[in-house]
């Protein structure tokens, strides 16, 4: 398209392994959710009036959930997900139902943080989250020298830039 | 200036009736929406007097242990009964001070101080509710503009003029002194006339709210007035539920109009409005005064607000968001004029804040972003309806509304509209009122281009602008843009150099 010329997307994708710990979080929030149906198989034995077929509707509603959620979705996510670091500002492009496309300028950035839940720091990944006065972003799962260097990287140019423009 | 002291007593009572109130309150939504049985009055005596006692000594206690000391730039506040706390207030932090001064305050000529700090902390806000004017004005004086301390009388300037160097200094304060009578004698000022006032009032939105409040009352209201009275005033209208329903309604909203009516002109009669360099100082209200000062440099977008029943006259109102004050009933931003016309709009922003004030060419939406604006209403408005129809007698008149959504939707897209030039980015957009917002590019925090799945149908995308106003971040959005012209104002705000290809391009040319 015309407009995409004068403004190509970002470049830089982000770790192939945020791919497996996005699944290995929403697998969990999966499981966790199987209980569902159990606590409707033990209602529906309880009170008289429950019908069990619903039971069959729940399960085939989490496969479906399941499916969505830990192979589809990751996946667009991780394909969507783009991010650069220009000289003066970041931008991201991200977003599978509603995609977003947004500029941090250096001269913005209040401050750039790493950030690792133990998911992450067992695959050894690192979120950057960037904060300007208003808003907060995230650049979900780099690899951590890669995290460590983008986030030297912002603060570095954010440190440098004029605030006065 | 060394002494620790303490409020004026007064404050005892300031915060007596401050308690009392929101006790009350409490006490009231207990009352209309609590268990109905029914205590002796004994039970009611020994609450209320308990909340009677305990509010009045809470009120000593804080008058007894709050202590203030004004220093050279500098409040120095220790309060607490149990753990004290010690505070330094620093002329460098502080963000905004507020005059404020309710019906109790004014009655012994008191105000209350607010002072907003930056950077936050546990609170960053900070209050002292009885004052004397006097001690208030030195205390804003001394953290806004306080320098040194001013000289003198003119025997001392005599004294020093010997030495050239002396000389100059006095010669300094001489300065000084004039800057001080400058500061009394503000470059602009400006107040709402009664006139305008009134029309403010009449015109003033939020009767929505307003309504929901009334109805809510009224509907409690229902089961105090006797059965009888009641079937006699309304009996021949229930007969027809619609004719019934309409007057509740018309009802309601006259008297939902009527409080909104009073509460605008308490909150902004004797509005003024006075800048002195960079300050803008302004003061309202009738019964409840408030001075608030806000710096010109902090300020980070202004919006124009023309509600419905102000547009046809040609009337509207401009608020400023600023980094730093702001007040919640205004949703972090402030008033700067409650009320003018639409063409003085610009003189007023010529002598207020002169970089705000220029022509603002509005560029359209493309026409295909008029269906999903039209839709994007009419589609709940039908199925709502329908809904109705389906449940209640006369739900069809419910139709209606569908007809208001149409309209409304085709408003919207006709009002919206987006421009630039190379410092200002402003934007046009309608929810009921139509707003304007005139954002600085460099006040502009982010900005974001994002699109729905409904709206990648036909190429639109959402526009998103995010600035500083008071402590936190608001976003304006513009709904529907075209996606060239979304890309075309994201790289307008683009802090980079165009791309090599198009260098190149232009080298060619």
């Amino acid at each position: 398209m015309n407009e995409h010329e004068s403004r190509p997307l970002p470049d830089q994708k982000i770790s192939l392994k945020a791919l497996t710990v996005w699944r290995i979080a929403s697998g969990i929030e999966f499981l966790l959710f199987a209980l569902a149906p159990f606590a409707y198989w033990w209602l529906s034995n309880t009170v008289e009036f429950l019908p069990f077929w619903i039971i069959y509707l729940l399960a085939v509603a989490w496969l479906l959930y399941g499916l969505l959620n830990v192979v589809l979705l990751p996946k667009w996510q991780w394909k969507r997900w783009r991010y650069r670091i220009y000289e003066n500002e970041v931008e991201l492009y991200y977003g599978v139902i509603v995609r977003r496309r947004v500029i941090i300028p250096m001269i913005r950035v209040q401050h750039v943080d790493t950030e690792q839940g133990p998911l992450l720091r067992k695959y050894s990944l690192s979120s950057v989250k960037i904060s300007t006065a208003a808003t907060t972003h995230e650049i979900p799962a780099l690899e951590e020298s890669k995290a460590d260097e983008v986030r030297d990287h912002i603060a570095r140019l954010a440190r440098e830039a004029d605030p006065d423009e | 200036m060394s002494e620790f002291k303490r409020q004026h007593p007064i404050s005892i009572f300031v915060s007596f009736f401050s308690n009392l109130k929101q006790m009350i309150i409490t006490l009231v939504v207990l009352f209309f929406f609590g268990s109905s049985q029914t205590r002796g009055p004994w039970y009611y005596l020994i609450v209320l007097g308990g909340l009677l006692v305990f509010s009045f000594l809470s009120g000593f206690l804080h008058w007894l242990t709050f202590r203030y000391r004004l220093e050279e730039q500098e409040l120095h506040i220790r309060h607490g009964l149990i753990f004290r706390k010690k505070r330094f207030i620093h002329r460098d932090r502080v963000q905004s001070i507020d005059l404020n001064a309710k019906v109790i305050q004014r009655m012994f000529n008191l105000v209350e101080v607010r002072i907003e700090t930056a950077g936050g902390g546990e609170e960053p806000e900070f209050r002292i509710i009885a004052l004397n004017k006097n001690e208030a004005n030195d205390i804003r004086k001394e953290l806004l503009y306080g320098k040194k301390k001013v000289v003198k009388n003119e025997e001392d300037l005599s004294l020093n003029a010997e030495s050239t160097d002396e000389d100059q200094e006095a010669f300094e304060d001489l300065e000084e002194v004039i800057e001080e009578e400058n500061e009394k004698e503000p470059d602009y000022k400006w107040s709402l006339s009664t006139k305008r006032l009134l029309i403010a009032a009449l015109t003033s939105s939020g009767i929505g709210v307003a309504a929901t409040f009334v109805a809510a009352i009224f509907s409690q209201f229902q089961q105090f007035i006797p059965e009888t009275w009641y079937e006699t005033a309304v009996g021949f209208l229930i007969e027809s539920s619609i004719a019934f329903i309409l007057s509740f309604i018309i009802f309601v909203v006259i008297v939902a109009w009527m409080i909104r009516f009073v509460s605008t002109v308490l909150k902004y009669g004797n509005f003024t409005l006075e800048k002195t360099g960079n300050d803008i100082v302004i003061s309202r209200g009738l019964l409840e005064r408030r001075q608030l000062t806000l710096n010109k440099k902090r300020i980070t977008a202004v919006r124009l607000v023309q509600n419905v029943l102000r547009q046809p006259f040609g009337y509207t109102s401009v608020y400023v968001e600023s980094a730093g004050g702001g007040t919640k009933d205004e949703d972090l931003s402030t008033i700067l004029i409650p009320l003018c016309k639409e063409k003085e709009v610009m003189d007023h922003l010529e002598a207020i804040a002169p970089e705000f004030s220029f022509e603002r060419p509005m560029s359209k939406l493309p026409k295909k972003s008029m269906r999903r604006y039209v839709i994007r209403l009419t589609v709940p408005a039908i199925l709502v309806a329908s809904f109705l129809t389906y449940f209640i007698d006369y739900g069809y008149y419910s139709f209606i509304a569908i007809l208001f959504a149409l309209g409304l939707g085709y408003w919207q897209y006709k009002d919206a509209g987006i421009g630039v030039n190379d410092r200002f980015l402003w934007m046009r957009t309608r929810k009921f009122a139509r707003t304007t917002v005139v954002v600085p590019k460099k006040r502009i925090q982010t900005i974001e281009v994002s699109s729905n799945p409904l709206q990648r149908l036909n190429d639109l995308t959402t526009l998103e602008v995010s600035i500083l106003t008071s402590i936190t971040g608001k976003t304006f959005a513009l709904n529907h843009l075209s996606e060239q012209q979304s890309i075309k104002y994201f790289t307008w705000y683009s802090y980079e150099e165009p791309t090599d290809n198009k260098k190149r391009d232009d080298e060619e040319d």
